[in-house]
């Protein structure tokens, strides 16, 4: 098991309560198996869940297909992009 | 130069800064603002910029990369606010400089589109008590296909 840093950005964060939490994780595991076990786990953490939902692995955008490796530092969530 | 900060930027600096090289024959600008989006006295507007500490650059720096590979470019200048920003303040500063016009022009307009739909960056508007966050708009990503067909034309 790993200990893996999630933050959360915008809206997410807002719905969800916290910026961040540490879980401990089996890796490789899949984007869209994090967002299930967050789902579950934090309290509003349906939120994730909700269509349109992004996410990033050591601040490269991912898919919900993309494996998390073992040796990740930081996996991010977050709405739509909306700079400039 | 790629900046995220919170402090205002000068488009005179900026501007001189693209002047580097006595190759440079044109320098497309691109400056965005914070427009009026209430009904409501602009002074109980207000406007936040929250953005990924780390991930928001090398977005930033992606897309300068991409630039490059497309367009025969000399030097490149995004400048991007955070935090909070009230109505007529400046946001954002693309520059691009190049030897031609047409390269500047094009890899600025590029430069904005990508920023826009692929760099950690998300805004909220708030007027008095009441604040939302903006959704992203379907046309911004609409806009990136031009690109891609440009690519494979």
């Amino acid at each position: 098991m790993s200990k893996v840093r999630v933050v959360f950005f915008a809206s997410l964060k807002e719905n969800l309560g916290q910026g961040e939490c540490l879980v401990e994780l089996a890796l490789p595991l899949s984007i869209a198996e994090l967002k299930r076990q967050l789902a579950d786990g934090l309290d509003k953490g349906e939120v994730l869940l909700e269509k349109g939902i992004q996410s990033s692995i050591d601040f490269e955008f991912a898919r919900d297909s993309d494996l998390i490796p073992e040796q990740v530092n930081e996996v991010a969530f977050f709405p739509p992009v909306t700079g400039g | 130069m790629i900046l995220v900060q919170e402090e205002d930027f000068q488009v005179d600096a900026l501007y001189k800064s693209l002047l580097k090289s006595n190759q440079t024959g044109a320098v497309a600008m691109f400056v965005g603002l914070v427009r009026q989006f209430s009904d409501l006295p602009k002074e109980v507007c207000s406007f936040e910029l929250e953005h990924y500490p780390g991930m928001t650059e090398k977005n930033l720096q992606t897309i300068v990369d991409e630039a490059n590979t497309r367009w025969s470019l000399l030097d490149v200048c995004i400048v991007h606010r955070v935090g909070r920003l009230s109505v007529d303040d400046q946001i954002v500063f693309v520059g691009v400089s190049a030897s031609h016009r047409a390269e500047a022009f094009q890899a600025c307009d590029f430069i904005m589109d990508y920023l826009k739909s692929r760099a950690a960056f998300w805004k909220k508007e708030s007027q008095g008590s009441q604040s939302h966050w903006v959704e992203a708009k379907t046309n911004d990503e609409k806009s990136l296909e031009r690109w891609s067909k440009l690519r494979n034309s």
